[in-house]
């Protein structure tokens, strides 16, 4: 995937905040598994949230795809892209 | 040197942590004796049953009885073959064109299990092109089903038709086909989906499908028992309604219904129903002298209605902290799971069967004890859960005493 757009990553952070119980530093290279304990609930949670922010549709297909705070970055630009053509 | 089950490991963990002191495994308990619907005896011991999904008390019903014994006598104990081989009798035919017109549909194919019939649907239905919006907290069945259909899965927030139209609003001008899916009854909590708020969403919008899982309220919901459409007086708007026979039906199987006019091209392309063997008559028989009771079944439906209502009342009482309003799956929530199995272990040693429910199986990652009622409780067995459930209570300091004992009624 390509690198993690500074930007993107920089709007997911303040929404990553609430669910961020593990205190965990919050950069691109954050693991939602490793870093963050998210499990199944929290990531529906955070999902909903993101797609609401950037006003986009984020497919469950894609999750496996997505380890940390940059690849969803990427993943979100993406989409965007796709959005915009 | 990595095991095969290296990845359970923090699950494993979890697990012995939780249940491994020796106690009673609430994920295995055997009944011994089946006294009644609602009577057991488990480990020795007479126990209510209080978390069948048996809605109605329909899997000693004479009528299915009888028509069982002599499928079985006639047709022996199974077909040995798939629906599209040699598995299809006249009885598979009869039940099909029974639910059809239970629902007033023009199609009905039948399933092996509801979990089949799910997978099936939504794996066939729904292709890479199209988008799926499913309800968070649908069952797995329903999960499993749309991961495998290729289609761009979406989810929106439980029980939410905002939600649900600020999605579905996302997708507008995309080609593809989108498909909403509900539940009727939310198993977990009991909870019904909004679903003339949803219809109403659907409207809005073209190329919109809309299914609903009528699991837990089939023969429960609406004044024939056909759930929560006929409930809510949306029938013609619910494109696809899928069930089991495994819950108020009082046996097994699956099945889908629908007006589509090209409905049966699935039993073509439909891999659940293609590569599975259909099922054995004697339990296709029951499933139709139960459908036949469950049409004419309003008084069975008050009967459950009322025993929700009693029972929703006492642990309410008692200042236990309920999942829902008053609905035929009632759960208590406990604080947390070390608490929850304590407390299922306190109810099974005291006669009263509830399923444990634990994260991330459970909606807001709830431990709960799950009740869920039936027609054939009585009275006097409702009384006795709730005093069980005041004893075991007080005794892990969720509240403070037991309730002193309300005169019955």
């Amino acid at each position: 995937m390509s690198g993690a757009p500074a930007e993107t990553v920089a709007r997911l952070i303040p929404l990553l905040e609430p669910f961020n119980k593990t205190g965990a530093h919050l950069s691109a290279a954050t693991r939602f598994t490793e870093d963050l304990n998210f499990d199944s609930l929290i990531v529906m949670e955070f999902v909903a949230a993101v797609e609401d922010a950037f006003d986009i549709s984020v497919p469950l297909n894609i999750l496996p795809d997505v380890a940390t705070v940059g690849q969803l970055a990427a993943a979100i630009e993406k989409i965007l892209g796709e959005e915009k053509s | 040197m990595a095991d095969l089950f290296d990845r359970f490991a923090p699950l494993m963990a979890q697990r012995d942590a939780l249940l491994g002191d020796g106690g009673i495994n609430p994920f295995q308990v055997k009944m011994d004796e089946l006294l009644s619907p609602t009577e057991a005896m488990i480990d020795g011991r007479r126990t209510i049953l209080a978390g069948t999904n048996n809605y109605l008390g329909l899997t000693f019903s004479p009528e299915a009885l009888k028509a069982a014994h002599e499928a079985l006598e006639a047709c022996g104990t199974g077909t040995t073959g798939s629906r599209v081989a040699n598995g299809t009798y006249g009885s598979h035919k009869d039940l099909e064109n029974t639910l059809a017109e239970f629902f007033g549909k023009e199609h009905a194919m039948v399933f092996s299990t509801g979990f089949l019939a799910n997978l099936g649907i939504l794996s066939t239905l729904m292709g890479p092109e199209d988008y799926i919006l499913m309800d968070a907290d649908c069952h797995a069945s329903i999960y499993d089903g749309v991961r495998a259909s290729q289609a761009q899965i979406i989810r929106f927030r439980h029980n939410d038709a905002a939600d649900l139209e600020k999605r579905l609003a996302r997708l507008e001008g995309k080609p593809g086909n989108k498909l909403i899916v509900i539940e009727g009854i939310y198993s977990m909590l009991g909870d019904k989906a909004p679903i003339a708020e949803i219809v109403a969403v659907k409207k809005k919008f073209t190329n919109v499908y809309l299914l609903s899982d009528e699991a837990h309220s089939l023969g429960v919901l609406g004044r024939y028992g056909r759930g929560l459409p006929e409930e809510a007086g949306v029938e013609d708007d619910v494109d696809f309604i899928v069930g089991t026979f495994s819950k108020s039906v009082g046996t097994v199987g699956g099945f889908c219904v629908s007006n589509h006019p090209h409905f049966d091209m699935l039993r073509l392309v439909c891999r659940a129903y293609v590569f599975t063997a259909s099922l054995p008559p004697s339990v296709v028989v029951s499933a139709i002298a139960n459908l036949k009771l469950i049409k004419q079944g309003g008084a069975l439906r008050a009967r459950l209605m009322r025993n929700a209502e009693h029972l929703h009342r006492g642990l309410s009482d008692l200042g236990l902290k309920l999942g829902s309003d008053v609905s035929s799956v009632i759960a208590v929530v406990a604080p947390d799971p070390q608490v929850a199995v304590a407390f299922w272990r306190g109810l099974i040693e005291a006669g009263v069967y509830v399923n444990l429910a634990l994260p991330p199986a459970t909606p807001f990652g709830y431990s709960l004890l799950r009740a869920s009622l039936c027609a054939a409780h009585t009275e006097g067995q409702i009384e006795e859960i709730i005093a069980v459930f005041a004893t075991v209570a007080a005794r892990l300091g969720l509240i403070e005493r037991p309730a002193a004992k309300r005169a019955a009624g």
